[in-house]
């Protein structure tokens, strides 16, 4: 199509072109289009069909405000290709399609559509009851637009941003230029949003004169000029806010340009003072066919031409009720347009200047008129008016009819920031009665339709929210006030509702397929007010977020129920306003996690996993369940990173308190160059934590947390002593610090070779704690304990120093053939010795007595008002909990049963927590919660595994732990 | 998240810093004479106040200080800034 060049308004740059792909094909954009622009200018009419009846759709708004031209654009579904600029190399795919836009095989279910009557999913195909699965089958295949393909993976760049700003303007047209302008004099830090790729609003396709001197366009790029001079506003376009929520945080959705370098942005802006400016969409008109390809909205048809240079069809006829749309009408027929005729909902009221300029081009212009119905197929051929009571009809031939009954506020801004909305009778619109705190609104969405009017209560409403934020402009507030109740007031809006016609294919909702007659059952069957009617058809509920819908629906059952309260009533709006990716919330999405100081190497020799915030080895031998490694360990000697163990230091006067406040046992009670095995529970007695606490002088302590528990320890002991203010430090020294335990009857003479320190059991016992260096340098905390239970040593060592001790020990070690172990590994030995794992073996109801840990309370401290000691207390001798056990397998006595089976007789008796086949026993084995009846020893347990079909298997309660129960083998 | 906090060593932070910590019950209470029923009130039952609720959080991702401030629960936004005694 040949583009209208050298008009001052356009925004597009056609010397800079690029390709789309469509059907196959190349399709030429130029830069400043959209898709749907470009598609359009390419010939494009039909852009999709609609959800149920497979209609053919096409451009309505160029805003987005409706899902019609909704397309898949590089695999994404659902793109609004009105608002999403045309960049090179993207490919568009028509959506709801079986073939393609134009020719549809499902086109034929438009004709069914007496067969799908509002609500007829909850009702229809429920019995007989046999029939609903398949129906549900078929809906669902059949429901929805866009599809999206498995495994499909959204690529691009996804920014987020979260600025602060003293006033947040939303709209960029003239009402919030002005508003931004005033609130930056006052000397305030302003973000100004526009949806559009640039400001101006409706002034910025306009040629007509303004009051003030000059045309409308040209006021429009005066404004923008001092926006972008004035240092202090921040300006966004291409961001559509998504919503407004308490103490005036907006979040936005940006779409990146060509020069950007994000493909979208998520903004969340914290702002002093809100501005709605968002101005006016246009309120469709409701008549047979109303959504045929070919008809569309003025402003959808002005700004093709003025903005993009398209001129929207050759014959073009209107149906409107304002004078925005006969000045329309004038321009296009000013740039060349063929204007067949213009049908004015108003008898009189119109601006009598327009009403001559239509009669000196001698364009037929009838007052009292409307669109009855579209006809021609697949697009639009001619057009059907009549008078508004219905009496006369005339047909013209056309191939775009620009239709609109009137304007509806952009009340989204307002009405997720909580204000509250009423009918108002002279513009027809939901206005504002009530703002919220720090609230402001101005423009056209209150009413307002003369251009010196808008551009003064935005400038007003810019004041007010300056003087929310401190700022003494009330003499200019007073200025402004005065100003504007001396210019034109909100303007008288068409009531016109719909044609006189049927509606059995007027749709109110284009999204949902919902037409007048859909809302006439709906009403039948007693649904009343607009916000359940809404739900029974699902008008409004579309992507377009009622944007179509959202003003008609209110005013037609208004005027159709025959209740006194004829008040519309708007139905409620949410966030988000317009619908964004998941990929935009996500954001930029840094996968974080932590590396241990020995990562590299661990990486290198084994397979890794993601375990929470770490990054561990899972295992590094080929065998089964890290069988070699486990063997290795049980008989040789094996080394493990552990350094995600969280690892702390406490002092200062009051540390001994803190601790015995957190810690079950009694913590005055530690000795020098010993550990102590200390537990952390919860107020309930439930096990939190625990671990190893060593003294290293006075009121100065090291202890130990288990991983996973790390991060909230700081927490913990500052939240159960927030009252008492005690003096002590905490510090979290667990990446400063990593540790790797050696593991194995051969692990003393792999220390012995390194160390500078007598290590025999006598010189180092089980449960010591030295301090000593390695090879005369490196300076280790080395503690004997056994998790696996084995001869089994931890050292603690600066990060930095990790890999050096690791690769001395890997050389001592090497004539044992010392091997890596890795976290399956440990999983199977701490098992095989009863060790339980918080989570794992423990769970809400579970207590520290239930886990047969009672040893690591002690009753008899001195009162510290210690955190579970009070329900250990109180649960001590409570009949019926859940204890751990240990149990074999005795039918079959070979497999081990799944995590997580139920214990069972004639009811729910318990649970098995973990269970593995133990090569160390050579039989499988695993450790279950049950209720205490059930724990005497030989006790048989019967497990229900899922999938078994009542062929229960059985165990049978053993003594823990079931490898070496003396603990000799820690002791050696 | 909308709330903003003010932090007794940081200032005026964003909600996504902290960590609810509860509604303020006071010190924990002494063992003796205790009942179950009293100790049970304590650690689970809340007062679920419909207004300025008086409340604990603690700054996770900043300083790592517990303290007490006051916050509408109608609004979920904070109405006055934090007390003098958890400044302490």
């Amino acid at each position: 199509m040949n583009r209208l060049t050298h008009l001052p308004t356009l925004r597009i740059r056609p010397e800079s072109r690029r390709d789309i792909h469509y059907r196959g094909k190349a399709h030429p954009a130029a830069a400043g289009d959209t898709i749907a622009t470009a598609l359009y200018a390419n010939g494009v009419r039909i852009f999709g069909r609609s959800l149920k009846y497979h209609r053919p759709r096409g451009l309505y708004s160029l805003d987005g405000e409706c899902s019609n031209t909704t397309m898949s654009v590089d695999g994404v579904p659902n793109v609004r290709t009105e608002t999403v600029p045309a960049k090179a190399g993207m490919t568009v795919k028509a959506q709801n399609v079986v073939g393609s836009a134009e020719r549809d095989l499902l086109g034929f279910m438009d004709a069914l559509s007496f067969a799908m009557p509002a609500g007829f999913y909850y009702k229809t195909l429920h019995k007989p009851a046999p029939v609903w699965p398949l129906a549900i089958n078929r809906i669902r295949k059949q429901a929805g637009l866009g599809a999206i393909a498995p495994g499909f993976k959204i690529t691009g760049v996804f920014d987020e941003l979260y600025p602060r700003a003293d006033v947040c303007v939303v709209g960029g047209g003239p009402a919030g230029m002005c508003a931004a302008l005033a609130s930056a004099e006052a000397g305030l830090r302003v973000i100004l949003l526009e949806a559009r790729p640039w400001l101006g609003g409706f002034f910025d396709y306009r040629a007509a004169a303004h009051p003030g001197g000059g045309l409308l366009y040209e006021r429009a790029r005066e404004l923008a000029d001092q926006v972008e001079k004035a240092p202090t506003i921040r300006v966004f376009t291409s961001a559509a806010m998504t919503g407004a929520y308490h103490d005036n945080l907006i979040t936005a959705v940006q779409q990146g340009g060509d020069d950007d370098p994000f493909d979208s942005r998520y903004l969340q802006i914290r702002a002093g003072a809100m501005v709605a400016a968002t101005g006016c969409i246009e309120r469709p008109l409701l008549f047979e066919n109303n959504e045929k390809p070919g008809v569309m909205q003025v402003g959808c048809a002005h700004r093709l031409a003025r903005t993009w240079g398209l001129m929207p069809g050759e014959k073009i006829a209107f149906s409107v009720g304002h004078d925005l749309g006969l000045e329309a009408a004038l321009d296009l027929a000013e740039l060349g347009g063929r204007v067949v005729c213009v049908a004015d909902i108003r008898e009189d009221g119109q601006d009598p200047a327009l009403a001559a300029a239509l009669a000196d081009r001698r364009i037929p212009y009838l007052k009292g008129w409307v669109a009855a119905e579209a006809q021609g197929r697949p697009t639009l051929k001619r057009a059907i008016f009549s008078t508004i009571t219905g009496t006369v009809q005339k047909e013209f031939s056309c191939d775009v009819l620009v239709a609109s009954a009137g304007f509806t506020p952009v009340t989204g801004p307002l009405d997720t920031a909580g204000a509250r909305l009423a009918y108002d009778n002279h513009t027809g619109f939901f206005l504002p009665t009530d703002l919220p705190p720090k609230t402001h609104a101005g423009g056209r969405i209150m009413g307002l339709q003369d251009p010196l009017s808008i551009e003064t209560s935005g400038r007003l409403a810019g004041l007010r929210a300056a003087v929310d934020c401190g700022k003494r402009v009330d003499d200019a507030v007073r200025e402004s006030e005065t100003a504007l109740a001396s210019q034109p007031g909100p303007e008288r809006g068409s009531k016109l509702v719909t044609a006189p016609v049927k509606g059995k294919k007027t749709f109110i909702c284009f999204d949902e397929d919902a037409t007048l007659k859909n809302v006439r059952q709906a009403m039948a069957q007693g649904f009343d007010v607009p916000e359940l009617i809404k739900r029974f058809t699902a008008a409004g509920t579309g992507p377009g977020q009622g944007g179509i819908p959202g003003h008609n629906l209110p005013l037609f059952v208004a005027q159709t129920t025959a209740s006194p309260d004829k008040h519309p009533r708007p139905t409620t709006v949410r966030a988000p306003l317009v619908p964004p990716l998941m990929a935009e919330y996500a954001g930029t999405n840094h996968d974080m996690s932590k590396r241990t100081p020995v990562h590299d190497s661990q990486a290198a020799a084994g397979k890794m996993e993601r375990i929470a915030v770490w990054n561990r080895a899972r295992v590094f031998s080929k065998s089964k369940g890290a069988r070699a490694e486990i063997e290795n360990v049980r008989t040789n000697v094996g080394m493990l990173d552990a350094s995600t163990l969280g690892k702390f230091r406490i002092f200062g006067p009051d540390a001994v308190k803190a601790l015995q406040r957190v810690y079950a046992g009694d913590m005055t009670k530690i000795p020098s160059n010993r550990m102590k095995y200390a537990a952390m529970c919860n107020d309930d007695g439930c096990l939190l934590d625990d671990g190893v606490i060593v003294k290293q002088g006075e009121n100065d302590f090291y202890f130990t947390a288990s991983t996973g528990r790390a991060g909230q320890t700081v927490e913990w002991f500052r939240f159960h002593t927030k009252y008492e203010n005690w003096d002590f430090h905490l510090v979290n020294l667990t990446d400063a610090y990593g540790v790797i335990n050696l593991a194995g009857p051969n692990a003393r003479k792999v220390l012995e070779k390194v160390a500078d320190a007598d290590v025999s059991n006598d010189a180092f016992p089980f449960m010591g704690y030295r301090e000593f260096t390695v090879n005369k340098t490196i300076l280790v905390r080395a503690m004997r304990l056994g998790f696996v239970g084995e001869l089994s040593y931890e050292f603690h060592v600066p990060s930095s120093w990790m890999q050096a001790l690791w690769d001395i020990l890997a050389e001592a070690g090497a004539e044992f053939g010392i091997q890596n172990f890795g976290l399956e590994a440990q999983n199977t030995l701490r098992m095989e010795k009863g060790h339980v794992i918080i989570g794992s073996e423990s769970e809400q109801r579970t207590n520290l007595l239930d886990l047969g840990l009672g040893f690591l309370w002690d009753r008899n401290k001195p009162e510290a008002k210690t955190v579970g000691a009070v329900a250990l207390r109180q649960t001590e001798d409570q009949k019926g909990r859940l204890k751990l056990v240990g149990f074999k397998m005795t039918e079959p006595a070979d497999r081990p049963p799944k995590d997580g089976s139920p214990i069972v007789d004639d009811r729910i008796r318990g649970y098995v927590c973990t269970a593995r086949y133990s090569h160390t026993l050579d039989m499988p084995v695993g450790m279950a919660l049950v209720e205490d009846e059930l724990t005497p020893e030989g006790t048989r347990l019967a497990i229900f595994e899922d999938g078994c079909e009542g062929n229960l298997i059985h165990g049978e309660i053993v003594p823990m732990p079931f490898y070496d129960p003396d603990g000799k083998r820690m002791r050696m | 998240m909308s709330l903003t906090l003010t932090c007794p060593i940081c200032g005026e932070r964003n909600g996504y810093e902290f960590r609810y910590g509860g509604e303020d019950k006071g010190p924990r209470p002494d063992r003796a004479g205790l009942t179950p029923e009293q100790w049970c009130d304590y650690v689970h039952m809340n007062s679920c106040v419909a207004g300025v609720q008086k409340e604990w959080w603690f700054h996770r991702d900043g300083c790592g200080a517990w303290f007490t401030t006051h916050r509408d629960t109608r609004t979920g936004l904070e109405t006055d800034g934090p007390d003098s005694a958890a400044q302490k």
